[in-house]
């Protein structure tokens, strides 16, 4: 009996090993390094994302949004445009029938928003106590006419580093409601970005996005870093971190860079490009405030390294295990 | 627009680079102190010769093993459900952790204050809620607080399992230290607005040493650190307060009511440090009732430390987190062996997090 524990599923270095393991046993070949969706081959992309939430409805949105949003997204980051969606529902006995239906009527609402059509599903019902209210499982293909792929391989030494918003909104809003804070003003960011990244995939120098989803900015800029044998630097005071979550972070001892976004996107892009990349993102509706936030070095492989707005220097490293709050 | 802290921040480098001149070690001696000089990276702006080490001021790094392991024995019983904050959760104990407890299928909740500890144990009334009690002087007054709440109610299924402990007498203890050979303390901003300044008084006075109480953002930090450096010059000694927007110099008179109604100063021990007189906090007669060594009938056993963890010679400035042998081998944030290295505020995590740049 090896029990698995919360910190396996709160992003981060934990969460990579479960998930190593689980190739491992599985003898599964996936193409490396993982990203959040697979390209098949003819530009055919293929994601699929369990949601659980809780609290279910938060500002901002509820699991019905978030879970066709973090689809949505996970084919954009490989320049898929969304085209299907399958859907599964799992509640729990005595779950409201009038919430579920709310939940998935606005969910359909944002495909039919932009072309994603949802063509086969799947629900049960498990006995009370078996599960916390409702699961939805989302699986999402999409398709590429990008002739150079998007990834983490594409990156390169001297790339800028562009992120479309600010940070922190998603997981400082639910860390509020989760530990009866009061809620500031806080709305989640939650967001479908199809339509903001999509000018993006006419330029040549594009190189890879991801969203910044569980273990925040801090957690994907590691990944790139050591996945690609590059450094990465980074400019604090570029990157936009609205005052309610530093609040929230200042009161439970959280690190913004480590909330979940669930509508923020990382790009790398050629030099070259980036002006043109930062006005495309910024004529979108999700991207107004779209910022550079640093660049790609060959100093320092594997790392990434903060410049702080004091103009000390330190490193940033993805959080570890279950984000817990601290004692005062 | 201008910067305001961040000018404060370079000012204050640019005032230290020419006031220190010859080796100066302070102690930061609060955990939220280290973080935020960790994050700010404000150790690149130190002139040369000025060092700062992390002192016994992370709540969790100081509870001693025995004391962990009493929690973990509590958790083990079917009808209490343990409410902790949230940095307790991975704290290694002699066999366990609340965290892997939990996975096992131990009742452990994480909770903001120990007034939601309270509000679980109203809401089960079926099952005893102990709530893990640590902290300085800035959570025992809300312990006291909540306890008094709960004998006014008469809620008969909530207990405290006290680890508090008190911030002057150890200073004392690192002020003494010959081989430590301080320049100075960083005082804790939090602690001080509770206690005021007259408890630092015995560091001038009988050990000749600055004192400064700072806030936490690091342009406050810089402000302490710099009447540090010209208290020292000026080699004169006496408690100064750079956060006198938050401190007065009495303290918080009802925090400090609370805390005499409840407790009452006992001995206590310390991890790296080991018994320190009127170091700690212990349950006045009256409130024994919630008491939950009294109540569970269980007693603190001594414990061994995790081989190798030198978590105690970093609570007590013998030693940096880098000058630990299992500092960033065996020992990281995800498989943490000491304490230092679980809490959001030890300084060995801080180190990890924020400063093994300084090595690469």
């Amino acid at each position: 009996m090896k029990p698995i524990s919360l910190s396996q599923g709160s992003g981060g270095r934990q969460s990579q090993r479960l998930v190593a393991a689980i190739l491992e046993a599985t003898g599964a070949k996936p193409e490396l390094p993982l990203e959040d969706c697979a390209l098949l081959g003819e530009g055919l992309a293929v994601t699929i994302d369990g949601y659980t939430v809780s609290p279910l409805t938060f500002p901002g949105g509820h699991i019905g949004k978030l879970a066709v949003c973090g689809t949505v997204n996970d084919l954009a980051c490989r320049g898929a445009r969304p085209l299907f969606l399958a859907l599964s529902v799992i509640a729990e006995e005595g779950f409201d029938e009038n919430e579920l239906l709310g939940y998935l009527g606005d969910a359909a609402g944002i495909c039919s928003g932009i072309g994603l059509r949802i063509v086969t599903g799947d629900t049960k019902v498990v006995p009370k106590g078996q599960l916390d209210g409702l699961v939805l499982t989302t699986c999402g293909i999409g398709k590429s006419t990008r002739a150079a792929p998007l990834g983490i391989p594409s990156i390169q030494e001297g790339d800028s580093l562009l992120l479309t918003g600010p940070i922190g909104l998603h997981g400082a809003t639910i860390a509020v409601l989760r530990y009866g804070l009061e809620s500031e003003g806080l709305v989640s960011d939650c967001a479908p970005l199809w339509e903001t990244i999509e000018p993006l995939l006419a330029f040549d120098g594009l190189r890879a996005m991801r969203d910044c989803t569980r273990g925040g900015l801090a957690t994907v800029l590691c990944e790139w870093a050591e996945a690609s044998g590059l450094g990465i630097e980074i400019d604090e005071s570029a990157v936009l971190v609205p005052p309610p979550v530093i609040s929230v972070c200042d009161l439970l001892g959280f690190d913004p860079f480590h909330l979940a976004c669930e509508g923020c996107m990382l790009i790398a892009v050629s030099p070259e490009e980036t002006k043109p990349a930062l006005e495309a993102l910024r004529a979108s509706r999700y991207g107004k405030d779209a910022v550079k936030i640093g660049i790609v070095t060959e100093n320092h492989p594997g790392w990434v390294t903060l410049n702080t707005r004091f103009g000390g220097s330190r490193i940033l490293d993805m959080p570890a295990g279950e984000i817990l709050p601290r004692i005062c | 627009m201008i910067d305001l802290p961040r000018e404060r921040v370079l000012a204050a480098a640019s005032a230290l680079r020419s006031l220190v001149d010859r080796p100066l070690k302070f102690m930061e001696v609060c955990g939220t102190h280290t973080v935020s000089i960790y994050r700010s990276g404000l150790r690149a702006l130190f002139p040369e010769g000025l060092s700062l080490i992390s002192g016994p001021g992370c709540p969790v790094c100081v509870t001693a093993q025995e004391e962990i392991d009493s929690l973990l024995r509590l958790s083990e019983r079917k009808d209490i459900i343990i409410a902790t904050y949230g940095d307790m959760l991975r704290v290694p104990g002699s066999s366990t952790s609340l965290a892997e407890a939990r996975a096992h299928g131990a009742s452990v909740r994480v909770v903001l204050s120990a007034a939601e500890a309270l509000q679980l144990a109203r809401e089960t009334p079926d099952r005893e809620v102990v709530f893990a009690g640590v902290g300085f002087e800035t959570t025992a007054p809300a312990t006291a607080a909540v306890l008094l709440q709960a004998s006014r109610e008469k809620v008969r299924n909530f207990a405290v399992l006290n680890l508090h402990k008190t911030v002057p007498a150890v200073l004392e203890v690192l002020a003494a230290d010959s081989e430590l050979s301080l320049d100075g303390f960083l005082l804790p901003g939090h602690v001080s607005t509770i206690l005021g300044l007259r408890p630092y008084g015995p560091l001038p006075e009988k050990y000749g040493l600055p004192c400064v109480v700072a806030g936490f953002e690091p342009d406050q930090i810089m402000a302490g650190i710099t009447l540090l450096v010209l208290q020292k010059r000026r080699g004169i000694s006496g408690v100064q307060s750079a956060y006198p927007e938050a401190v007065r110099p009495t303290g918080n008179r009802k925090a400090k009511r609370l805390l005499e109604t409840v407790f009452e100063e006992a001995d206590s021990i310390w991890r790296g440090l080991g018994q320190i007189p009127r170091s700690g906090l212990k349950f006045k007669a009256a409130f024994s009732a919630y008491d939950a060594r009294v109540r569970f009938g269980i007693s603190d056993l001594p414990a061994r430390e995790p081989a190798g963890c030198r978590c105690g010679d970093v609570l007590a400035g013998r030693i940096q987190p880098f000058g630990c042998p299992l500092f960033a081998n065996r020992c990281t944030p995800e498989t943490p062996v000491g304490p230092c290295m679980v809490s959001s505020e030890g300084s060995c995590s801080a180190a990890y997090r924020y400063g093994r740049g300084d090595r690469l």
